[in-house]
């Protein structure tokens, strides 16, 4: 909501001074930051991902650390690739 | 969390499984007395030490029978603390992260390219309205069509189908090939965009491309989906070659509901950002 109010306030502040091509510049990148997903929306991305098992295996032997491992049962579910 | 976190996908007629796969494997399709009470799926989470022995696992569903969401979210936390507090049982160290820090897909040191963030507005599917995010590598030729206008142009857009190919939503099922299982992917793109100077800055020199763009897939059955797409790109005062790319797509994914025999519109947004500027 903040992001929002504060995208409209920016837009509707240059609004006063711009022609139409501006316009779209600004109505394209307002745009952008409203559908852009926030720090919440993009959690998962904050794991510590390692590309595959052998990967996290070797860092996990170094680093000390555990591993959670997320078996798909799958032919086809490579969730590092984004779309699975 | 403490967790360093990988993911494996594969079938149990594999030849090249894990050993600890099938470790989880083999206890999860033990045959039971009863299995009342739970509902297997096909994703199960297994926690290792740092030596990579398995200590715990788990069904990503189990116990929580695809009650709600937030059931899920509880219990894979809980799951995951009691591997951990197995380890720490056990004696095995667990050093924790140092940062959290968020991570998303980037260019390589040196190269340069597009993410690109797709998120199905999917009010049924809560899962599907998570942001999937994917980074493809562009060459300098990729760029070659959105170089600086000097007199307003049209863009086809099929030649932006490297990046513009990745807007299709998260784990559809209905789109995949029935024998081979594989996801269908995008195959065809269409349209024009209009791209035209905007007024420069002290800094940059602006341009916007718009225009509606068709999306088709390999399924060989005419599916295909559409939407309007905007970007802003901005150059040096002195090069027409493109310096960063800001943009959204707005469309509508048709999703084919095969029980009910039905097709709901659903909402597809895509917002794309050049890397590494």
């Amino acid at each position: 909501m903040t992001r929002l109010a504060l995208s409209l306030a920016l837009l509707l502040c240059a609004a006063g001074s711009l022609r139409a091509e501006d316009l779209a510049v600004e109505r394209v990148l307002t745009s952008y930051h409203l559908m852009r997903p926030s720090e919440k929306d993009l959690a998962i991305y904050r794991l510590d991902w390692a590309s595959s098992l052998d990967e996290a295996q070797r860092r996990a032997a170094r680093e000390g650390r555990p591993i959670c491992l997320v078996i798909i049962h799958s032919k086809y579910g490579d969730i590092a690739s984004g779309h699975c | 969390m403490p967790f360093v976190v990988t993911s494996w996908f594969g079938h149990r007629n594999d030849e090249k499984i894990p050993s600890v796969v099938r470790e989880v494997w083999a206890r999860k399709f033990r045959p039971r007395r009863s299995q009342r009470g739970t509902r297997q799926s096909n994703v199960d989470f297994a926690v290792l030490d740092a030596r990579g022995k398995l200590v715990h696992w788990f069904d990503a569903v189990g116990s929580t029978r695809y009650a709600r969401p937030t059931d899920l979210v509880t219990n894979t936390l809980k799951q995951l603390r009691l591997g951990a507090s197995r380890i720490r049982s056990l004696g095995g160290p667990i050093r924790p992260r140092t940062a959290n820090l968020l991570k998303l897909p980037d260019a390589a040191p040196g190269k340069s390219g597009v993410r690109v963030f797709v998120r199905l507005d999917d009010r049924l599917m809560p899962a599907y309205r998570l942001p999937v995010v994917e980074f493809v590598d562009l060459s300098a030729r990729d760029w070659l069509s959105l170089q600086w206008p000097q007199q307003p142009r049209t863009v086809d857009a099929s030649v932006l189908k490297k990046w513009l190919a990745e807007v299709y939503p998260p784990g559809v099922m209905e789109r995949v090939d029935r024998k081979t299982k594989k996801a269908f992917s995008i195959s065809s793109i269409s349209g024009s965009l209009s791209l035209k100077a905007a007024v420069p800055d002290a800094d940059a020199r602006y341009a916007v491309a718009s225009g509606r763009v068709r999306l088709g897939d390999s399924g060989g059955d005419g599916f295909a989906f559409e939407g309007d797409l905007d970007l802003v790109l901005t150059y040096a005062r002195d090069n027409p070659a493109v310096q960063t790319m800001r943009g959204v797509f707005r469309g509508t994914y048709p999703r084919r509901d095969r029980i009910r025999q039905t097709t709901r519109h659903i909402r597809l947004e895509a917002v794309f950002e050049s890397r590494p500027r």
